[in-house]
């Protein structure tokens, strides 16, 4: 483990622009129309069921990587297995989401040039923050932030200036019942963003006021589920759902809708920012989690070492998983969330818990 | 360290270098496309029209070199192809510059083509291009060949496209028989089962000739000039009729699209004696099932001045406002009826009414959609109540005319 | 220039020292042979007075009196010094030649800083810097008399930091001088200085002067520590200091503040920071800095909070424009397009019809041009100076549009984009931002905004690695200090500015008293009083 602080506040920034980071940019939950705000919202609340899991693992062990209470819970060998297999989840989710990333602006601004520059400019980027630390990533994270926001309320005042906002598309609600909303929200946004917040097990240890880990993760999600939601409703309400559903980037199209006092429009910039951004904490936040693992598991005592293989191994997986988009996005939605998500998300935490409970009540007792 | 730095420095600059061109474009190298227009020829293909924009011409004479000002601010040329990608390519071969359709606003469709083939098959290309903006005006050319449209100059705005969606703009603001649509609210019609999409259309009057010469630019009344006439009802993506004056106006009021505009009402015998202008007006559709079947209901409310009165009549009396007041409802009031029937008779629900039962009864709506326009929206009952209220009557009271003769 | 001869003397000095290490290291008995080693250790040179006096009123007591002329004050030597040893009558009785030094050293000299020593280095030391030696025949001690002195400049006004509205004095070359400006405003004993000689040759006076009990025990000894940990030659400006001790060296960004103004010391001195003051230059360091600071100028401290608010937005405004600028213009014109209103893209592809050049190198061009006259500008004598701007504004204005080389909206870019660099109130972070645009614009040349956005990415995060004295640079933004954020981008009203900055003083930290928002009496004195009499006579 490298020596630094995070307080709390830099948690809160960090999980929220991670949470936002590429969720906001895709068709989140569209696949049940216009209710697709309360399946995010449902699953912010699972994804705060998730995290509390996670927290209850961290309070049991709030000073060490999860690489290591993880060979304290299962023992050596599985421990260690279990966490090479993280490492590997974590690298893998980074590639996904640079992958994301790199298809979105070779689609809608560079179509020219290859995926690969496109990638590897952001990997750049990411390797020269992560080699500086967690700290560094921790601070330019909280000025992000402050941007970020800046930006979206100035999107949202141009949006409700242009008088897009048609709030008759989001009607009926729950035309279908609930259930294919509670489907979505267990096959898709409990995981994607809300139980990706796993990778923040790894930057917990950090925390200046470990008491403080609770109520600044979970507001965080939180705020960031409710941001998601509202973002995914004005996406709707602007350009109703069928569009909406057919956009490969639905906040794209609602950027590009906006037309203001003859000047302010074709924003697309605002849009490539908010991507960069998020893309850029997401995949830092991933590649921290990667690293850091790696580094705790191995023993590595110079963290910012592996960060340059390992950014290279993410960036040339992320040209490698699949050919097309529609493959990386079948993929993403099918075969990763159960393969991936579920068990990693979910199952070894609930196991990890348990064991750790089991071991924990016998020391007391 | 120092390696580290300039192993770093090496790797930035080759990137740099790698990457160097490829998405980057020149904005001398660019032709600015300005209005796209689409005729289908002979043979049933698609002749791509496009309005390129000349900038020296159009950006004032100071600039060096450019020789500025002295020919036509836009160069129009067609070319053919079996989908509007290849007109697009093939175009290529006609001008030296790459063409850049990021700023193309306008897209004419030839009334021939938006009758028989339909619109449904040609916005694709609009919609998945990233280059191509979703917020381009889309316009019917009525009578004329779309070519003809994209290849007439105008006057006061030099680039005809902007004078078309400026135009467009303008009247739907001041007059209101005609609405703005764009390439996106026509999609999002298509597609709805319960609305059908409405565009303007536009029409050159005059000789198609005369209207590409600069010499038509530089007499005070122009032979030829581009104007608005009416709105395209659709179904099925095909254009089934046109609604002209005030039927149009009907169908504007229901989209709730009226800014201001003027209604004219008779008083004591005298024909249109009385000029209204709108300057507020909300419109609000609801539906409600009645024994299984929808009824809809269109509330209007506006607000305006009297803006001309030819009759004496004394507009100090509140009295007589508010009768001016209850002829004014009357009057919209059959606006709105009549366009309403004649979109019934067209079987085309072209004020989306389909969508408000859609709000209100999402159950009783999935039996319906399939056969709404031709079996529920003929047979629709409509209830329209309209408000009227007059506020002000300008900067005099009684006309002078009511103090002629006394 | 007092200080540009006493540097060329004291090289040379430096080089006699080094060519005869046999030399004594203490003072010898006979006043001859010590005067014979200063002649030798100072190489003969022709500025160093040397004195022959006899005191004493019955025995000879023969003694000498070395200065350097012109680092001396001429009337502290002739009056208080040479007067008083050779005119005192009752003294000389009293004098022997066993305490003659000590009745000189303690009774005779009418000045405030006198001392005895024996080494010949601390003896030539003193001597160099201005300080007369007087040495006695038949002692192996010398007295120092503190005379130093000669001409210097006078108090002027800041060159280069400007202020409407506050003190109009700036430093000089003379550190006493300077110190002496800082403790005229701060006047209390807790506000301490300590010296030391840096520089093996010059022997250049460095202070660092912090208030006591304000400023962080931790950083001064830093300080300290870095300070005397200098190994070098010579320090003949504050910014050899600064290279030395910052804490990152691979940066454009300064992690020291340099100011030539007294009441932007004493203001960060009461924040806790630490300044180092070095002899010889107007430019006071001071440590530790955050980048928000450059931002900042005394003004507004002393204008009202909502205009020093509106003023510190606009620069911050400005910074972005000359950072990103013509990277911006770059990245429209060749990447997109489609992000200009249509009017505007076809004006600038008019203008851009007849320009042989991409824009890149249009931009480079005149960004080039642009740095090229403002190097001019201030090396020029200033008779030439009008001359340059008459040329710079044909060339890169009216004459290179009408040849087709540039695009009169580049011209605008470029102007709007120097100005904005002006309009910065540091010197030190608008260079930066000079060098870091054309960075940026290389950045926008090879991938347009993304470039520019990731460049601008990858500057936030540089910033925010960035330390000064351990305090992070991007503080207290990042990490957010929220008590301390009143006095960042915006400046809250000073009555509620009630805390220093946590991380560079972190102990006293409440300047002010609570409840300091001025409330005006309900009765507003006479001015109401006459208004209601009037009023009751009215009615």
């Amino acid at each position: 483990m490298e020596k630094a602080k995070l307080s709390a506040y830099q948690l809160f920034v960090l999980v929220l622009l991670f949470e936002l980071g590429s969720a906001i940019l895709v068709p989140l939950a569209i696949d049940v129309k216009q209710d697709a705000w309360l399946a995010i919202l449902l699953g912010m609340a699972g994804g705060c069921f998730l995290f509390l899991i996670y927290l209850c693992l961290y309070y049991y062990y709030p000073n060490i990587p999860p690489a290591i209470y993880m060979q304290k819970i299962m023992g050596k060998a599985i421990g260690r297995a279990l966490a090479l297999l993280y490492i590997l989840y974590f690298t893998y989710l980074a590639s996904r989401v640079l992958r994301d990333f790199g298809e979105m602006l070779v689609t809608f601004a560079y179509p020219d040039t290859p995926m690969f520059i496109v990638n590897a400019l952001l990997m750049m980027a990411i390797v020269y923050t992560i080699s500086k630390g967690i700290e560094v990533l921790a601070r330019a994270g909280e000025l992000l932030f402050v941007l970020i926001y800046l930006l979206a309320i100035t999107g949202f005042i141009l949006i409700v200036v242009s008088g897009l906002i048609d709030i008759n598309n989001l009607k009926p609600m729950l035309e279908e019942g609930i259930s294919p909303v509670i489907k979505v929200v267990f096959t898709q946004t409990l995981y994607v963003p809300f139980g990706e917040a796993i990778a923040f097990t790894t930057i917990l240890p950090y925390l200046n006021n470990p008491k403080k880990a609770r109520v600044t993760a979970i507001s965080s999600l939180w705020l960031s589920g409710i941001n998601l939601a509202l973002a995914m409703a004005i996406n709707i309400s602007v350009l109703g759902v069928d569009l909406a559903s057919r956009s490969q980037f639905p906040l794209l199209s609602t950027i590009q809708s906006i037309q203001v006092a003859d000047f302010l429009e074709r924003l697309d910039v605002f849009f490539m920012l908010a991507l960069i951004i998020g893309g850029f904490c997401k995949i830092g936040v991933y590649l921290y989690a990667a690293v850091s693992g790696a580094a705790s598991l191995f023993n590595v005592k110079k963290p910012s070492k592996l960060v340059y293989p390992i950014g290279l191994v993410v960036l040339i997986v992320s040209l490698a998983i699949a050919s097309n988009f529609a493959e990386h996005l079948k993929e993403g939605l099918q075969v990763v969330t159960i393969l991936m998500h579920f068990p990693f998300q979910v199952i070894i935490p609930l196991l990890l818990l348990f064991i750790a409970f089991l071991k924990n009540r016998k020391k007391t007792g | 360290m120092i390696r580290k730095w300039i192993v770093m420095l090496l790797m930035m600059i080759g990137v740099t270098l790698i990457s160097g061109c490829w998405s980057k474009k020149e904005l001398t190298d660019l032709a600015l496309i300005a209005a796209f227009g689409i005729d289908l020829d002979k043979e049933g293909r698609y002749v791509g029209t496009l309005q390129i924009v000349n900038p020296s011409n159009v950006a004032g004479s100071q600039q060096p070199g450019g020789g500025g000002g002295q020919g036509t601010a836009v160069s129009v040329l067609s070319t053919t192809g079996d989908n509007l990608d290849e007109v697009s390519r093939r175009a290529s071969t006609k001008i030296s510059r790459r063409l850049y359709y990021a700023h193309a606003n306008v897209i004419v469709i030839s009334e021939k083509l938006a009758k028989k083939e339909g619109i449904n098959s040609i916005l694709d290309a609009f919609d998945r291009d990233p280059e191509f903006r979703n917020t381009a005006t889309l316009v019917i050319a009525r009578g004329t060949k779309s070519a003809d449209i994209c290849r007439a100059l105008t006057i006061i705005d030099k680039i005809p496209a902007n004078k078309i969606i400026k135009t467009l703009k303008t009247t739907e603001n001041r007059w209101g028989e005609n609405i703005f649509t764009n390439i996106q609210d026509v999609m999002k019609s298509l597609v709805s089962d319960g609305k059908e999409p409405v565009i303007t259309g536009i029409q050159l009057n005059g000789d198609p000739r005369q209207a590409k010469n600069l010499e038509n630019l530089q007499v005070s009344s122009p032979e030829a000039i581009l104007q608005t006439n009416g709105l395209g009802v659709f179904k099925d993506g095909k254009l089934i009729d046109w609604f002209n004056g005030k039927r149009a106006r009907g169908v504007v009021w229901i989209l709730n699209k009226i800014k201001s505009t003027d209604v004219n009402i008779n008083w004591r015998e005298k024909k249109d004696a009385i000029a209204y202008e709108v300057i507020r007006e909300k419109t609000s559709v609801s539906a409600t099932m009645k024994n299984g079947n929808p009824r809809m209901s269109i509330h209007v409310r506006a607000e305006g001045n009297i803006g001309e009165a030819r009759a004496p009549v004394n507009l100090t009396d509140p009295g007589v406002l508010k009768k001016i007041e209850k002829v004014l409802k009357k009057e919209i009031k059959h606006e709105i009826q009549d366009a309403v029937q004649a979109a019934q008779k067209n079987k085309a629900d072209i004020f989306g009414f389909g969508e408000a039962v859609h709000r209100s009864a999402p159950d009783e709506w999935k039996k319906m959609k399939l056969d709404w326009n031709d079996k529920y929206f003929p047979k629709l009952k409509v209830n329209v109540k309209v408000e009227a209220f007059v506020r002000r009557t300008g900067l005099r009271n009684k006309p002078y005319s009511s103090n002629i003769g006394k | 220039m007092p200080s540009f001869f006493k540097n060329r003397k004291e090289k040379k000095d430096d080089q006699d020292e080094k060519n005869s290490k046999k030399l004594p290291q203490f003072m010898g008995e006979t006043l001859a042979g010590n005067l014979e080693i200063i002649k030798q250790r100072t190489g003969n040179s022709t500025d160093v007075v040397i004195r022959i006096l006899n005191i004493g009123f019955q025995s000879e007591i023969k003694a000498a009196i070395v200065y350097v002329e012109g680092i001396v004050n001429d009337e502290s030597v002739n009056d208080f010094l040479i007067e008083s040893i050779t005119n005192n009558r009752a003294l000389k009785e009293r004098m022997t030649k066993q305490n003659v030094l000590e009745t000189i050293a303690e009774e005779t000299i009418a000045l405030g800083n006198v001392q005895t020593v024996n080494k010949w280095d601390e003896l030539l030391v003193s001597l160099m810097s201005g300080e007369t030696i007087i040495i006695i025949d038949g002692t192996n001690e010398a007295i120092i008399a503190g005379t130093k002195g000669g001409e210097k400049r006078s108090i002027l006004e800041p060159s280069t930091e400007l202020s409407v509205r506050g003190s109009r004095s700036s430093f000089t070359e003379s550190i006493r001088t300077n110190t002496a400006m800082v403790r005229r405003i701060i006047k209390n004993p807790n506000l301490w200085l300590e010296s030391i000689k840096i520089g093996k040759v010059t022997k250049t006076d460095v202070s660092i002067m912090y208030i006591k009990g304000i400023a962080n025990d931790e950083i001064i000894e830093e300080v300290r520590k870095r300070l005397t940990s200098i190994d070098i030659d010579s320090i003949l400006e504050s910014g050899y200091i600064e290279q030395l001790i910052e804490d990152q060296t691979m940066t454009t960004f300064p992690t020291l503040y340099h100011t030539e103004r007294p009441d932007m010391v004493a203001g960060n001195l009461l924040e806790g920071r630490v300044a180092i003051f070095v002899d010889g230059t107007p430019f006071v360091l001071l440590v530790p800095v955050v980048f928000i600071q450059f931002f900042q100028s005394v003004d507004d401290y002393y204008v009202r909070y909502d205009i020093a608010t509106a003023i510190r937005f606009l620069r911050i405004f400005v910074f972005f424009i000359s950072l990103i600028g013509p990277a911006s213009y770059v990245a429209i014109t060749t990447f997109h397009q489609e992000m200009i209103p249509t009017l505007l893209a076809i004006a600038i592809a008019a203008q851009r019809e007849a320009v042989p050049f991409p824009a890149l190198v249009e931009a480079l061009m005149m960004e080039v041009a642009l740095e090229i006259l403002r190097e001019a500008g201030i090396r020029m004598p200033r008779a030439i100076g009008s001359a340059v701007s008459i040329v710079g504004a044909l060339v890169i204005g009216q004459a290179a549009v009408q040849a087709s080389i540039v695009s009169p909206a580049m011209v605008i870019v470029v102007s709007i984009t120097a100005i904005a660099s002006f309009a910065t109130p540091s010197f030190a972070i608008a260079i930066s931002a000079r060098l870091v645009r054309f960075l940026f614009m290389l950045a926008a040349a090879t991938i347009g905004f993304y470039g520019i956005i990731l460049g601008f990415i990858m500057l936030i995060v540089h910033l925010c690695s960035l330390r000064s004295f351990g305090v992070p640079y991007m503080s207290p933004l990042a990490p957010l200090i929220p008590v301390n954020t009143g006095d960042t981008v915006v400046r809250v009203p000073w009555w509620t500015l009630r805390q220093r900055p946590r991380l560079i003083g972190n102990k006293n930290n409440v300047r002010e008293g609570k409840g300091q928002r001025p409330v005006p009496p309900e009765n507003r004195g006479m001015v109401n009083n006459m208004i209601e009499k009037g009023d009751r006579d009215d009615s």
